[in-house]
């Protein structure tokens, strides 16, 4: 809303305020204001009035100018077509401020030029407000101008400063230059004077007004006759203008202005054009609407239109049809001053693209019960600018009951919720000065009426932001709340999150934060865990970002292809996620390794591989307190071309697959732009680790006999898995095998293809010092189970 | 004659001692001395062919001597060897400049140092950390916020749609709704970090995706004066002890009184520089009085309780706090940018 504070002026006392002070006055009380700006603005201006007009000798379209600027008479060269002898113009003379800069004297192709005659534009008013010839070259003022006129700005009604109001959607009552001037006297204290007119009626209508929809609740109308429309004197002209609206014409500048003064949109129609004196709302109307911008609009059941003979004439709150539209030979209108239901203007007017200052005013919410009042005052205006001479009566439907809204008040209640001491007193005089009626009652009780503009008043609470939002916050005092001192702190869940991201960190992983939005490609490419069902959005904003994801993977290859192409090829990325489905809500982790170990030992690079991974995940374990014997790795198997067959594997816990990870498929790496680099990735849900319970470990007792330790070597086919091997070591250690763990695992030279040779190291021990014979038999014992088992060729 | 001869082999083996360097030439000396065979040893073999009175004192004379010589060994080969131990400790020396063999910490997307550290803050005041739903419904985003159907203040937030019904949360705030139903009328504190989605275009200052921390505190006779307490110890906390906190009145639906709250400018102290406009004061968060509709709807009667309610914008604080000027960075995690923060102890 932009609030002209000369107009302001008008309504309200502003003595000894400068605009800045009542941008502050204004924000403070909670409406806060974007920008104050000038109209327009220009030092050492002066009205002259062109005396001799000559050709520049040097130039095929400058002039050179002599002007009478009433003291004296100066030459300027000028270059607007518009320039001639008699015109009067606004001159800008040597060392003038101008939005464009300093006026400087200049010698221009060999003339010198004291000054510069102006345009608007020069002066910084905005094209908009400007018609073609305006923009195009010098302004011409009036023929009685006064020549040698100093206050310029002043002339032209531009010395104004413009408040840009936010409007919050629980004031649209601030839509209205006179309720912004009752607020800013209750934030000053000062007097608001808002006149009222009326147009006494000299005849009777024949129009019939009515609803047949709750979306119309009031509608009143007056017929008035004789009008003649023309241009909108020079005040209106100006007060628009300051507003941020064109002028059109008479009639259509008073449908604006009093909107703008009163917040209550007006529509007019041509009366000579309707079938019969009847405006009817409705809203089951299924048509194409043509309307005044001469286009047509589907209307659908639930758009307001208002009716004549069952013909729509006009899109309620939003556009007029053409039919019945006023122009420049209209004399007899009908005006019509109604209230629509905003929710429906809105859905209307969003579906046709038809936003306007009306539509949005009913959408924000109007004042249901001023109608009447403000065709009295549109009349008013009319018979002084339009030379009508006949007003009918005012016709008024209404189907809602004036009915005052009460709230009971309690001052100890206000001040309990505000953490102030205010006295009734203070709290009674804000109320009354925001034309709050206040009724006094016992004690701290008191009761206040509700202007009807005050849509967003409805209980004490809102009183209490009232009496605060004027008093202002610096009253409250900042009191610590004292409440039960309680354990508050992180759920197991909660922690156990917080200690595996931060375990991460410590590894030296990188921490990302990625969008939860992937194109419907995109969100079903690894999806290693399978999660089905993807909501989807009815209004996404691209179809890169139309399904909400149930992994975290596709989002984190792509950081990992937006580093590689920077250079940077050694990554260690991670992130935790909630991920939604239709089915199920859980967090993930996501863990992406690329190229060369991370911060380790830079001079000699390990490359990532499927080992670093699993590392990761059986830390994950350990840290939460889950051993190793609760969960497991099995290969993964997929027709997909997304993780190498060979290097992939799931995580099983609880006889579930809770994670997937691998190397990447080489056709997968080319996709990100990171063939070549080794790429390890891991999806992993981590609800039932976060959910798991973990048992206290008791200490179980340290041998005080060392432990013996006793190498094998063996050979056997490529494909056996190590686990088997030690598996079977220890199903074979009769008791004395308390570990064996595999320590290098070779394939190559001197070992036949499909072989390889694995080195295992046995520790035994038994409470007691073992013999050489027991050691003996055990390393037997697990030879001749391996020999079996694997068909290992034992190398000792 | 005897006599004269040892002295003379005595000379001589401290002689060669003493200007031997090595332990090799040491080892020779040992033999060459003290062996059975040497001259020494030789003579201690010929006592017995000493008269009885000469045998003593000469035994006595040789063994001195053994032992002077054994002594003046040992100690040139202890000399010697501390003299090889720093010669090759010296030849061992390392270029210390060089990298080390450290785990470097993962670099932390500044997001979440925030995210953490404002936990941090309310964890400590005694707040419990509530969590809620990304996918929402339309009852706990709006309705039961006190935006029905319509409502104007739903044109604020451009919402995200799954179906009518169902929507990505426009904000933190239906936590608010989730832990009331859930509390059944006790006392609330807590805080909810959490994603949430608009539907605005992607440039430097808007993301269709942020996120927010939610607070609130139900309880009986709470009032602004607690909010404004609670949020001045978190903004010195958060922001340093200089800053100072203002609240400026607004509008959400969902609270009655709202506020703004805005911080004294960091980069001027609140002299007004071009950081805040020239206003000395930074806009960070919103908050206000839980309205009593909320309360209703949520099964908190609004006579007895009452409390507050604030949201803060995560990467609107870590905007401030780092001076990063763009939103996108937080989703682009360049790791040139991520490496810049870690978490601090």
């Amino acid at each position: 809303m932009l609030v002209s504070v000369k107009e302001l002026k008008k309504y309200v006392d502003l003595e000894g305020l400068t605009a800045e002070e009542i941008a502050e006055g204004l924000t403070f009380a909670g409406i806060e204001v974007e920008e104050v700006s000038s109209l327009a603005s220009g030092t050492h201006l002066v009205i002259g009035q062109i005396i001799e007009c000559e050709n520049h000798p040097d130039s095929d379209h400058l002039h050179v100018l002599k002007v009478d600027l009433g003291k004296e008479i100066k030459q300027i060269v000028c270059g607007a077509p518009n320039a001639r002898k008699g015109l009067k113009v606004i001159v800008a003379q040597v060392g003038a401020k101008l939005p464009g800069g300093e006026i400087k004297l200049s010698s221009i192709r060999g003339v010198e030029s004291h000054g510069m005659c102006c345009s608007l534009l020069e002066l910084g008013v905005d094209a908009k407000y400007l018609n073609e010839k305006q923009t195009s070259g010098i302004e011409e003022l009036p023929s009685d101008a006064p020549v040698g006129e100093s206050d310029v700005l002043g002339y032209l009604g531009l010395d104004d400063q413009i408040l840009n109001l936010k409007i919050l959607a629980n004031r649209p009552d601030l839509l209205s230059l006179y309720n912004v001037a009752k607020e800013v006297g209750a934030i000053f204290s000062r007097k608001v004077n808002i006149p009222t007119y009326s147009e006494k009626e000299n005849f009777k209508t024949e129009l019939k007004v009515g609803s047949e929809t709750k979306r119309c609740s009031q509608f009143s109308g007056r017929e008035i006759r004789n009008l003649k429309v023309k241009e909108s004197p020079k005040y209106m002209k100006e007060a628009l203008r300051s507003m941020g609206v064109r002028s059109i014409n008479n009639i259509v500048d008073i449908g604006n202005y009093v909107m703008l003064l009163t917040g209550q949109p007006l529509h007019m129609y041509d009366a000579d054009k309707l079938e019969k004196a009847e405006l009817i709302a409705k809203d089951d109307k299924t048509i194409d609407f043509v309307a005044l911008d001469e286009q047509t609009y589907k209307v659908i059941p639930g758009d307001i239109v208002i009716t004549t003979n069952d013909k729509a004439m006009c899109l309620g709150g939003v556009m007029g049809s053409l039919e019945c539209a006023v122009d420049e030979k209209t004399k007899n209108i009908y005006i019509e001053a109604a209230s629509f239901d905003g929710a429906s203007v809105r859905h209307t007017s969003s579906r046709l693209g038809l936003v306007s200052e009306s539509s949005s005013r009913f959408v924000k919410g109007t004042n249901h019960f001023q109608g009447e009042e403000v065709i009295d005052f549109a009349s008013h205006l009319i018979k002084e600018n339009c030379e009508a001479d006949k007003f009918s009566n005012i016709v008024t439907f209404q189907s809602e009951e004036k009915k005052d809204q009460i709230v009971k008040c309690d001052v100890s209640r206000i001040n309990g919720r505000l953490g102030t001491e205010f006295s009734k007193k203070e709290i009674i005089d804000v109320l009354s000065r925001l034309h709050f009626e206040v009724k006094d009652e016992e004690k701290g009780a008191f009761l206040v009426k509700v202007p009807t503009f005050r849509l967003d008043i409805s209980g004490e609470a809102d009183i209490s932001e009232e009496v605060i939002r004027i008093l202002g916050f610096s009253h409250v005092k900042s009191v610590l709340p004292t409440l039960d001192v309680r354990v508050g702190g992180l759920s197991l869940r909660q922690s156990r999150l917080r200690k595996i991201r931060e375990s991460l960190l410590n590894k030296g992983l990188d921490e990302c934060l990625t969008y939860s939005l992937l194109s419907k490609e995109n969100s079903t490419k690894f999806n290693l865990l399978n999660e089905e069902e993807h909501y989807v959005l009815l209004n996404p904003l691209t179809d890169e970002r139309e399904v909400f994801r149930t992994h975290i993977l596709y989002s984190l290859l792509e950081v990992a292809s937006y580093n590689v192409n920077r250079q940077n090829k050694d990554l260690a990325l991670f992130e935790t996620s909630n991920m939604m489905s239709k089915s199920s809500r859980s967090e993930h982790l996501c863990v992406v390794l690329v190229g060369n170990e991370l911060n380790r030992d830079i001079m000699n690079k390990t490359p990532y591989d499927f080992y670093h991974m699993k590392g990761v995940v059986e830390n994950v374990f350990t840290l939460l307190g889950i051993e190793s014997s609760r969960y497991r790795f099995d290969r993964y198997e997929s027709n997909k071309e997304e993780l190498h067959p060979g290097k992939s594997a799931k995580v099983i816990f609880q006889n579930k697959v809770i994670g997937v990870m691998g190397e990447l498929h080489p056709n997968a790496k080319k996709e990100f732009g990171l063939a070549k680099l080794p790429v390890i990735v891991l999806e992993m849900d981590l609800e039932p680790l976060l959910e798991a319970k973990v048992s206290l470990v008791k200490m179980s007792p340290i041998s005080r006999y060392p432990l013996v330790n006793r190498d094998l070597a063996l050979i056997v086919r490529k494909e056996i898995e190590v686990i088997d091997i030690i598996k079977c070591i220890k199903k074979n250690g009769l008791g004395l095998i308390k570990e064996a763990k595999v320590f290098d695992v070779y394939e190559g030279e001197n070992i036949s293809r499909d072989f390889k040779s694995v080195a295992i190291s046995i520790s035994l021990g038994k409470e007691g010092t073992l013999t050489d014979k027991e050691i003996t038999d055990v390393m037997d014992k697990v030879k001749y189970e391996l020999n079996k088992a694997f068909d290992a060729e034992l190398r000792m | 004659m005897e006599n004269q001869n040892i002295n003379k082999i005595y000379d001589q083996a401290m002689d060669e001692i003493s200007s031997s360097s090595t332990s090799e030439k040491l080892q020779e000396l040992k033999i060459k001395f003290l062996a059975k065979k040497s001259v020494l040893m030789s003579l201690l073999s010929t006592l017995g062919t000493l008269p009885p009175e000469e045998r003593k004192a000469m035994g006595q004379r040789l063994n001195e001597v053994k032992a002077e010589i054994s002594k003046a060994i040992e100690e040139k080969e202890n000399e010697l060897r501390k003299a090889e131990m720093e010669k090759k400790l010296k030849s061992e020396t390392i270029d210390i400049s060089l990298p080390s063999k450290k785990v470097e910490l993962g670099g932390q997307n500044p997001f979440y140092v925030v995210k953490d550290e404002i936990t941090d803050i309310f964890l400590n005041m005694g707040f419990e950390v509530a969590d809620g739903p990304e996918v929402e419904t339309d009852l706990f985003n709006f309705e039961l916020l006190n935006i029905p159907q319509d409502h104007p203040a739903r044109d604020m937030q451009d919402t995200f749609y799954i179906s009518d019904s169902l929507l990505l949360r426009t904000h933190t705030s239906p936590v608010q709704a989730h832990t009331m139903k859930e509390a059944n009328g006790k006392p609330i504190r807590i805080i909810c970090p959490g994603k949430t989605y608009r539907r605005d275009d992607d440039d430097a200052t808007h993301s269709h995706q942020f996120a927010q921390i939610e607070g609130l505190v139900i309880d009986k006779n709470i009032n602004i004066g607690h909010l404004k307490a609670t949020l001045e110890l978190f903004v010195k906390k958060m922001f340093g002890e200089k800053r100072e906190i203002r609240l400026r009145p607004s509008y959400f639906p969902f609270t009655e009184p709202s506020v703004e709250v805005d911080i004294t400018c960091a980069s001027c102290g609140g002299k007004g520089c071009s950081m805040c406009k020239g206003t000395g004061y930074i806009e960070i968060l919103g908050g206000g009085m839980v309205h009593p509709n909320v309360l209703k709807m949520n099964g908190y009667d609004p006579d007895v309780y009452s409390g507050f309610a604030f949201g803060i914008g995560i990467e609107r604080v870590a905007i401030l706090r780092y001076g990063i000027d763009d939103i996108r960075k937080f989703y682009q995690n360049d790791v040139r940018f991520l490496n810049q923060y870690r978490k601090k102890a």
